[in-house]
């Protein structure tokens, strides 16, 4: 009985954690760049939108998470030309996107799905993988994800190699640390931008199709209920680096997947209260590592040349 | 046929004309040495050149092709590589990250950037640990990394503007050999200086500019150093005195004194006292380690060493904007140890702080407004601001400093760095109570005529009985200009030298921690 409580406690937890990881690790390296995207959650919540939309419309949702990650990337697109051409403040743009998203998607929701919001959306099946199923406790857990879940593991592996071993990602780290450097070794500090704020509105993508179409298989108003704030979050918490960035993740995951564990344990606890942990633990880490890590030292300044 | 020509060029900032119609040749394997003052428009000839800045007029050809770098970008890969004023290196990364940023190979490759770090080191003696961070190198070793960076790609024409501003001597000759090394192996090099001493010691030609306008070009072999003075400064040498022998460093000579140069021969009592002060960072660097300090009445004790030994740190901890980890200040017998900027005021102390633009003035504000920052209550009445009066007081400031503005009520920004740095010694210097004066960096950024007002309100300063801690990392000044001069090293003083035993060797060797006194 305990054993299965655990494995669905687990399973619930990584289930919840893979789209702040998606979020998350293309925000790391967006901020590594040098470019905060307080629009995350914007990005997230028209991508999980777009993809239900076209998931339901088209009957593939390979076509929905492909719909989603273009629109996201569109947010991006838009994010980047605001805050690294014309310089505008980070923040404000990110604000400004996060209320156009809920907006636009509660408006677009009520209009087209309305009546038919029971209707399920065509979502990924679990891929069910008998080789980690062995796996004592967490085997199970770790084995009934969909395909994404595991994407968004790759895609930390991936994001760390380029940090690590190519040119754009110490492009990156230099435009981020120090842009003034970075343009005189001949780096173009705005394609570099661009391209961390476009990598950053992909992954973005991918974690709100995620949601939509991977998990749940049906879209609700504000779905993504903060999930790009927690997922800036878990960059800072991380210290900036990838894998602690996961490892923030995860533990938000976790911290909400007690909403499921504590009932089903018969304890005593509000559900409501555990519905705010995530949050209260966001606070807690900010106020805790925030002083602690080293932020890139350019983030959030807009770059211009001079002598 | 010349390496780089450049005919016409005219930049401008708004309404200031920084280069005005600039015409200039400058052949392979010549070391070419820009002087000028500050202001005169070195720095934005080599911006142009390394496309920092884009040319309003004028044009430019490298190796007989047009030339119109839109970015730094592409006059690297024209060949032209710049080493700048301050340093373009991204302070937390290794050396060997911070030589392979912008070079074109999609996967980093480690391994060839240390290759050809060693073939440098075997043809022009540059050497460097490949894997040492940024941020824990000294000021020399980073020049040494800018310039293995500007080699790197073999470059056609190599621009370095100040590169000595920041050096210890034995590093300027290091650097200077470097340049004729290069300029030996047919490539041309650009050096911008306001040092006369190393130009005489480094340069084929030497081309002179004043307010953005070529004055002349002289070939070095044979050339009159006085004329070339003359032309950089548009006046005779022998009006301005030692002061302008130690603004441009003459043959690098100790600048005689006159008389009235000298101070008291012995001080009177202690003004400031030190005792063993203690400075850690906030990442627990120890930045001053048990410096131990006295100043008298009516001397000048200068502040020798190499940046980023202390002395910004013990400017700071002086003026009251940082708290000391440990030790005591005492000023004429009030201890002021980690007190207010406003309660160290208050004890007599003035300051012209090394950060001008930052600390010393609001820039928005007027200048009658900056004259009297401190003392806002000495004119309201009844709370309210009394203007005239103030405007009154600030003019005849101005008058007895010599601060030269239209009038009291155009703000600060307007006024050129040596009237701005004229009337926060008129603010100084009026404060009463009034028995000890730090002047940190005095003189950086400002034109000779400047300079020489600063250092004579600093001697009158002295002569009225104050005592006087001259920070610089000007030679040159605090040999003329100190009565005695102590020497820091690694946040200590390692030595000291009394006014007629100053020499530039002796204080050369204890900034660079060789020798103890």
């Amino acid at each position: 009985m305990i054993d299965e409580q655990m494995a669905v406690f687990i399973g619930s937890g990584l289930r919840l954690a893979v789209p702040i990881i998606f979020a998350a690790t293309g925000e790391m390296l967006s901020e590594r760049a040098g470019v905060l995207n307080l629009s995350l959650d914007g990005m997230m919540l028209m991508s999980a939108f777009t993809a239900a939309l076209a998931s339901w419309a088209t009957g593939s949702p390979l076509i929905g998470v492909a719909a989603g990650v273009l629109v996201a990337t569109a947010v991006a697109a838009a994010q980047a030309v605001l805050s690294v051409t014309l310089r505008a403040n980070q923040l404000v743009v990110g604000i400004g996107f996060n209320i156009l998203a809920l907006g636009s998607t509660t408006f677009l929701y009520r209009e087209i799905f309305g009546p038919l919001s029971r209707d399920p959306i065509p979502g990924f099946a679990q891929l069910n993988l008998p080789w980690l199923a062995h796996i004592p406790v967490i085997g199970p857990a770790l084995a009934n994800q969909t395909g994404l879940a595991y994407v968004s593991i790759l895609m930390v592996v991936v994001t760390w190699l380029i940090l690590k071993y190519t040119s754009f990602g110490l492009a990156v780290r230099a435009v981020g640390e120090d842009p003034r450097a970075a343009d005189k070794a001949g780096i173009s500090v705005a394609r570099t931008r661009y391209l961390g704020v476009l990598y950053a509105g992909i992954l973005a993508g991918l974690g709100g199709a995620f949601m939509s179409v991977a998990d749940s298989n049906t879209f609700t108003e504000n779905m993504t209920k903060g999930a790009g704030y927690l997922a800036i979050t878990a960059v800072i918490f991380g210290g900036w680096n990838p894998w602690y960035t996961l490892a923030a993740c995860l533990l938000f995951g976790f911290a909400t997947a007690l909403q499921f564990l504590v009932p089903a344990l018969q304890l005593d606890v509000p559900v409501a209260l555990l519905l705010l942990l995530p949050y209260l633990l966001a606070l807690v880490a900010i106020a805790g590592f925030v002083g602690k890590s080293r932020q890139p030292s350019a983030l959030t300044i807009p770059f211009e040349r001079g002598g | 046929m010349a390496l780089l020509e450049l005919s016409g060029l005219t930049k401008r900032f708004g309404a200031f004309t920084a280069l005005d119609d600039i015409t200039l040749l400058i052949e392979r394997g010549e070391v070419h040495c820009l002087l000028g003052e500050n202001g005169a428009g070195k720095s934005t000839l080599c911006n142009l050149v390394f496309g920092v800045h884009r040319p309003d007029a004028g044009t430019m050809t490298l190796g007989g092709e047009p030339f119109d770098p839109r970015g730094p970008a592409e006059a690297l890969q024209r060949g032209v590589v710049m080493v700048h004023q301050h340093f373009s290196l991204v302070p937390n990364m290794t050396v060997a990250e911070n030589l392979m940023l912008g070079r074109a190979s999609a996967v980093l490759k480690p391994q060839d950037i240390i290759v050809r770090m060693e073939q440098l080191a075997a043809e022009y003696g540059l050497e460097i640990d490949p894997e040492a961070r940024i941020d824990e190198l000294s000021v020399g070793e980073r020049q040494r990394v800018e310039i293995i960076k500007c080699l790197l790609g073999d470059p056609q024409l190599l621009v370095l503007d100040e590169p000595t501003a920041v050096l210890q001597p034995d590093e300027i000759d290091a650097l200077l050999a470097i340049c004729r090394q290069v300029a030996l192996r047919g490539k041309s090099v650009i050096l911008v200086t306001h040092k006369l001493g190393e130009i005489s010691r480094v340069a084929d030609r030497t081309t002179v500019l004043r307010q953005g306008r070529i004055i002349a070009t002289v070939a070095m072999e044979g050339a009159d150093i006085r004329s070339l003075v003359r032309s950089m400064v548009g006046r005779d040498v022998q009006s301005a005195g030692s002061v302008l022998a130690a603004a441009v460093d003459i043959e690098g000579k100790t600048p005689a004194k006159s008389s009235s140069d000298v101070g008291p021969t012995s001080p009177g009592e202690a003004v400031l006292q030190i005792s063993d002060l203690v400075y850690r960072d906030p990442h627990g660097v120890p930045r001053l380690d048990g410096l131990s300090l006295t100043v008298g009445t009516g001397e000048i004790v200068g502040i020798a060493g190499v940046e980023g030994n202390g002395q910004t740190e013990l400017g700071l901890i002086l003026a009251g904007l940082a708290a000391p980890s440990a030790g005591a200040i005492v000023v004429g017998g009030t201890q002021v140890t980690g007190c207010t900027p406003q309660e160290i005021t208050d004890a007599g102390v003035g300051i012209v702080p090394e950060d001008r633009h930052a600390v010393a003035c609001i820039k928005e504000l007027s200048v009658a407004e900056n004259l009297y920052l401190g003392a806002i209550g000495k004119f309201s009445r009844f709370g309210l601001l009394d203007k005239s009066a103030r405007r009154k007081a600030a003019e005849t400031m101005m008058r007895d400093f010599d601060v030269r503005a239209s009038s009291p009520d155009v703000s600060m920004a307007s006024l050129s760095g040596g009237n701005q740095q004229k009337a926060v010694l008129a603010r100084e210097l009026s404060l009463d109570p009034l028995v000890f004066l730090l002047a940190a960096q005095p003189t950086r950024g400002l034109d000779v005529g400047a300079i020489e007002a600063v250092y004579n309100r600093i001697r009158a300063a002295r002569d009225d009985g104050l005592g006087v801690l001259l920070i610089s990392s000007e030679l040159e000044e605090l040999m003329a200009v100190s009565d005695r001069i102590a020497v820091i090293y690694r946040g200590k003083l390692v030595g000291e030298l009394a006014a007629g035993s100053f020499s530039r060797e002796a204080i050369g060797a204890m900034m660079s921690g060789h020798a103890h006194v």
